[in-house]
């Protein structure tokens, strides 16, 4: 990365992180919404031990991997992908960039790291909430390894990367916010599942983004998250390159032919 | 009457200076070799006009935006791109910034040619499309600062002087959302700023603004021009700014530029000079200045007698001079002082009275 494109990059996310409803919802989504399901379980283990199980060990830790990867921190990493995609061209901003000369395509490149390090920081916290939360509520049950909680932090941080890269991607070609959390966020929770599920689709189904991020879950998603959807692993990177490379070369195209 | 004489001669002062920003002297006319630093890429074409298109044209579908456009703005002055709503002024801001590509056509922008060079051209280019927009979430430093990231380096220096040549030192900590429309644009020029720009783009500039800050704001560009040397392009629809702040202007109307060249140029629809005269007979006096070579036309109105001179702004002192020697005594001697707004009621006018789809009428002004 070039001097001004570190540059740019650090101006992208001065945008994103100073944008105060894009944190505090992002953070809601990870660390909020498990801090509640932590909360209530501790509750629920402490008043009734023999009916409901500690908030930590592996299964929880696993629990909350799923949360993060696979469940809201993808719907956060679309808000803030979405942010980063669309909000100089929502707020009149991107002709004032423009006008100074530099390639729009540098412009749209400098989103990118810029969504990545707010989505990840984001995640990483709540990442941390959830390696807390399955030692500290363990109450004797098995503690995640060295192994697991690299992989899976790993893992969270290719789903939501994925996902977050798509979102400012597709926010640049669509250039409207609104219309793009709207779509986005109906493929994530209520197409994706529902297309998945439908066995007539075939293999056809491995097209789908979250079936390939879903095979390298290192904790199991299956029956815990609709349909899996088998594929090997070379298929699977093949379909999450894919959608990368479609996603990013129509937010390129789109950023660089557009009328500001 | 001296005094009148000498705004009389204003016109012949402006013509010289149009002939002399035309001539684009490189040493007077860069911001930068006032500081003594080494020119920029686009300085080595101090040479060249800060604006010059050839038959630029921009089409939107079947309705043509821009037909033909011809346009030479000289360095270092104030130039004025005035029209009534709708002409085409801001299109023609987009297309030479490249936020909307031409249709056909050619463009220069401080010599370098458009689109091909246009990142090295618009280094030194600051513009104003439309209003200025900020994040409104953000103060107006960290505004300025967005932009000096993508400007480069040396911009982060200019961030603190923007702001304190714009008046906003105190106000840059405060998120924009909080700022007057007035303190929006002052924001706007001090973006612009960022670029130490030898070409300031603005594209109705005094919207929103009061009288205070039009005031201000006319003082800034003169400044701009006058102390640093730089060429400022100003849009706008309001005779009366253009006339008060710009050295030149041109005349655009349904896409096409009309008429181009100095303001008083404009004003007087070419080189005509008209005198009002207070004289004791004014009898006597139609009758001898009506027979003199130094007077094309005379005749009486309620002013008194109104007169138009066949020479320069020098030809009223010799024509008070033959009316003395007509024992004719000169109680006044006053330049007409025509004003854009009238001339450019006149050619829109003239462009409304042909059949729809004639040609529009081109003008020159010399220069």
């Amino acid at each position: 990365m070039t001097a001004i494109a570190l540059r740019m990059t650090g101006a992208d996310l001065l945008k994103l992180r100073r944008k105060r409803w894009l944190v505090l919802l992002s953070l809601f989504l990870t660390l909020g919404i498990l801090a509640i399901v932590y909360l209530v379980t501790v509750i629920q283990h402490a008043s009734a031990p023999s009916n409901h199980g500690p908030a930590g060990g592996v299964e929880h830790f696993g629990d909350g991997v799923r949360v993060l990867s696979l469940i809201f921190g993808p719907l956060a990493a679309i808000l803030i992908g979405i942010e980063a995609g669309a909000g100089d061209t929502a707020t009149g901003v991107f002709r004032d960039l423009v006008v100074t000369g530099r390639s729009r395509v540098a412009l749209f490149a400098s989103r990118v790291p810029a969504a990545l390090l707010l989505c990840w920081t984001v995640m990483v916290a709540g990442f941390v909430l959830v390696l807390v939360a399955s030692n500290v509520f363990a109450s004797g049950l098995p503690t995640p390894g060295a192994a697991l909680i690299f992989n899976s932090l790993g893992f969270i941080l290719l789903a939501t990367g994925v996902v977050c890269v798509v979102a400012v991607g597709f926010a640049s070609l669509t250039t409207s916010r609104a219309g793009a959390i709207v779509t986005l966020i109906a493929w994530q929770i209520v197409a994706s599942p529902l297309l998945s599920s439908i066995g007539s689709l075939g293999s056809a189904r491995r097209l789908i983004l979250s079936q390939a991020i879903g095979h390298f879950s290192p904790v199991s998603t299956e029956g815990r998250h609709g349909t899996t959807v088998a594929m090997s692993t070379g298929t699977a990177l093949i379909v999450m390159i894919g959608w990368l490379l479609i996603f990013l070369m129509l937010g390129a195209w789109r950023t660089a032919e557009m009328d500001a | 009457m001296a005094t009148h004489i000498e705004s009389l001669c204003d016109s012949g002062k402006l013509r010289e200076r149009w002939t002399r920003v035309r001539q684009a002297d490189p040493e007077s006319m860069t911001s930068r070799s006032t500081t003594g630093e080494e020119p920029s890429g686009a300085d080595l074409h101090a040479g060249s006009p800060a604006i010059e298109t050839r038959a630029l044209t921009k089409h939107f579908g079947e309705r043509t935006a821009l037909d033909g456009v011809d346009l030479h703005v000289p360095r270092g002055s104030a130039f004025g791109f005035l029209g009534p709503n709708g002409a085409g002024k801001t299109t023609m801001i987009r297309t030479l910034l490249g936020l909307t590509h031409a249709s056909s056509g050619e463009m220069h922008l401080l010599g370098r040619p458009v689109p091909a060079e246009r990142a090295q051209a618009l280094t030194r280019v600051g513009a104003i499309v439309e209003e200025p927009r900020f994040h409104m979430y953000l103060t107006g430093r960290q505004n300025l600062r967005l932009v000096a990231a993508v400007r480069g380096p040396e911009a982060d220096a200019l961030i603190e002087p923007a702001l304190a040549r714009v008046g906003l030192a105190d106000r840059a900590g405060e998120k924009v959302k909080s700022y007057s429309m007035g303190m929006r644009q002052r924001l706007g020029v001090a973006r612009c700023l960022l670029a130490d720009p030898l070409l300031l783009i603005l594209d109705e500039p005094t919207n929103g603004l009061d009288p205070g800050g039009i005031q201000e704001f006319r003082e800034m560009v003169r400044a701009m021009v006058e102390q640093e040397g730089r060429t400022v392009f100003i849009s706008s629809h309001l005779l009366d700014e253009v006339e008060r702040t710009c050295d030149a202007a041109a005349i655009v109307d349904r896409g096409r530029v009309v008429t181009q060249g100095p303001i008083a140029e404009l004003a007087e629809g070419g080189t005509r000079h008209e005198l009002i005269l207070g004289v004791d007979d004014p009898g006597r006096a139609l009758g001898t200045l009506q027979g003199s070579p130094l007077v094309i036309e005379a005749h009486a109105s309620d002013e008194g007698l109104r007169v138009v001179l066949a020479g320069g702004p020098e030809t009223a002192a010799q024509v008070n001079a033959a009316l003395v020697q007509a024992g004719l005594g000169v109680m006044r001697l006053e330049p007409v002082r025509h004003s854009l707004e009238q001339r450019f009621l006149e050619i829109t006018a003239r462009l409304d009275a042909p059949a729809e789809g004639a040609d529009a009428p081109h003008e020159e002004v010399p220069s």
